[in-house]
């Protein structure tokens, strides 16, 4: 199950701040790469509660973002429905069309279940690309985003949409904290343990699979809208594969089934895309080179690397203290 | 409280089960034995639903749940262990009884609580790691408990789920003599309420535990009977019990 350490979070207070801090100092081009990586940090929360801690590498999370950005633009522009009811609608259907593909994907394990949802991602992908309502190729614009003029908050100010996001990210990371510690949680965690055995206590373990899939594919939802308000246009490029792929190198490259490692992989992999995409247009080969260096390291990625070198010294110091501590209040108790 | 109906399996040219039939009254402490190959494992294995028989029906407190998959049967009573341990090596003794529990109390899938915090579930933890000897354990990792602490949260496992009747294959594999003696009050110790059927290679065991005794013999039962009445059978001597009181 999922637990917080000390350095969990120390490294939650840094990126927090670190967030912060950019929200306040930042000018434009700075604010808009820093709502990129919270967006992207959403949708990799979602990847990694599903593959983290269920097991269930998906190819499919890019789709579901699409299909939530999607959602939430036809909505709000063709269907003329108000921009708060048509985000938690795109949330509800994301989280609907997830659920459906956890379903019938649970009864597949590694390889096929990464494929299974590799075919319903370019389903996806093609279907939004030749539907005429979709905008085809064109993609859609026009989008708006969400009207909180009513408490003063112009999201139109980039500064303001960024720490909107912030914000946005806090509650998913503390949901996602919530359901892998509820009941649904600990099944999950049983699950990819052992599932012959969690079958044999009498869980129905494709139902845990697809509530799972569904709340990660809400999430996933939940940025695409974002997203789709973030840039106020969207294509179909959104749902393609090779954003999923991308997704699953960040919380590789970050740390699989830690939370925070995919949130530190979000931020270095869009600083490194930048940075690097200003120097030579060969960066994904630099990239390539880092995933390659963090998976043959045998770390769990960079927060994996991290927790094994200092995670014990951490909660080691901590500990220690606690046991210095414990004498002294015995006799002030005395 | 159990009935098999002449199940019968077989992979391909091989008659693994042979038209067993078998009752267990409730409460009833009954031990499977039989040398290695005789089907004993692959008759749990029909028994619980992991294998569908090729004809014949198991029938749980009346109910036939031949045609029921592995997590309905369990739900409706039918829980065993494993003779190789089936644990979750991540996480703690207490865990392991928690996620049985949670699923036998309706908790499993609980979005908006914690399973282990629940109180029903905690009662049932609690109560089973008495009942296995595993409260001196209950924080630790199952990767930091010895194999035969191991076993003993193997069947605490099964027992969180309260059924009604509980599978045990092997439950004494791999363990020492010392461990094993400890089993015996283990399984003595249960409640006298709950149906046992037990895989067992330790005579000892099987006869200090056993109200009555089944012996399988190529898939086939070939005695069935009362511990005392198994001491005595000279086919069971030949097949099976021969070296044991030649040793």
């Amino acid at each position: 199950m999922f637990r917080h350490n000390t350095l969990r979070y120390t490294a939650l207070v840094l990126l927090a701040a670190g967030a912060l801090f950019q929200a306040f100092t930042a000018e434009y081009f700075g604010l808009e790469i820093l709502t990129e990586i919270l967006i992207l940090a959403m949708l990799v929360l979602a990847l990694d509660i599903v593959a983290g801690f269920g097991g269930m590498v998906s190819l499919c999370h890019g789709a579901l973002m699409g299909v939530g950005a999607y959602a939430y633009a036809i909505l709000s522009t063709k269907a003329g429905i108000a921009p708060p009811v048509a985000m938690a609608g795109s949330i509800a259907l994301t989280g609907a069309a997830a659920w459906v593909i956890g379903a019938i994907g649970s009864r597949s394990h590694g390889i096929y279940f990464i494929m299974a949802t590799l075919a319903f991602g370019q389903m996806a992908y093609s279907y939004v690309f030749e539907a005429p309502i979709f905008g085809g190729d064109d993609g859609l614009g026009g989008i708006s985003r969400l009207d909180l003029s009513v408490i003063g908050v112009d999201l139109n100010d980039s500064r303001s949409f960024a720490l909107f996001c912030l914000a946005i990210l806090g509650a998913v990371y503390g949901a996602s904290v919530l359901i892998l510690r509820s009941g649904l949680g600990r099944s999950l965690t049983g699950v990819m343990h052992n599932e012959q055995r969690m079958r044999a206590l009498g869980l129905t373990v494709w139902r845990v699979k697809a509530d799972v899939f569904g709340l990660s594919g809400m999430i996933a939802g939940l940025a695409g809208a974002l997203a789709a308000q973030h840039i106020m246009y969207i294509s179909p490029g959104l749902l393609s594969w090779t954003v999923s792929g991308e997704a699953l190198v960040v919380v590789i490259l970050g740390g699989l089934g830690t939370l925070v490692g995919p949130l530190i992989g979000a931020a270095a992999f869009v600083v490194l895309k930048h940075e690097l995409s200003s120097v030579t247009t060969y960066w994904h080969l630099v990239v390539g080179a880092i995933l390659i260096a963090v998976v043959m390291s045998r770390a769990n990625g960079i927060f994996g690397w991290i927790e094994s070198r200092w995670g014990g010294v951490f909660d080691r110091r901590l500990a220690d203290a606690t046991r210095k501590q414990e004498p002294e209040e015995a006799l002030n108790d005395a | 409280m159990l009935e098999t109906r002449n199940l019968d399996k077989s992979f391909g040219a091989v008659h693994v089960t042979r038209n067993v039939s078998l009752k267990l009254e409730r409460g009833e402490r009954r031990v499977i034995l039989g040398p290695n190959g005789a089907g004993k494992t692959t008759l749990f294995n029909q028994l619980v639903g992991e294998l569908t028989p090729d004809s014949g029906s198991v029938h749980l407190a009346g109910e036939d749940v031949t045609a029921l998959p592995v997590a309905k049967r369990a739900r409706r009573g039918l829980s065993r262990s494993y003779q190789k341990n089936t644990l979750f090596d991540g996480l703690t003794v207490e865990e392991n009884l928690g996620l049985a529990a949670a699923v036998h109390t309706g908790n499993a899938t609980q979005l908006w609580s914690d399973s282990l915090a629940k109180p029903e579930v905690r009662e049932i933890v609690e109560e089973v790691a008495e009942q296995v000897n595993l409260m001196p354990f209950i924080h630790a990792k199952v990767s930091e408990i010895s194999y035969g602490v191991r076993r003993q949260l193997e069947v605490g496992v099964a027992l969180a789920t309260r059924p009604l009747v509980l599978l045990m294959d092997e439950p004494t594999s791999g363990v020492g003599p010392e461990m094993s003696k400890g089993f015996h009050d283990l399984l003595n110790n249960l409640p006298r309420d709950l149906t046992m059927l037990i895989i067992e290679h330790d005579m000892d065991l099987a006869f200090d535990v056993a109200d009555t005794i089944t012996v399988l013999n190529y898939g086939e039962v070939v005695f069935d009977g009362l511990p005392d009445a198994a001491r005595g059978s000279s086919l069971l001597k030949e097949i099976y019990l021969g070296s044991w009181e030649d040793a």
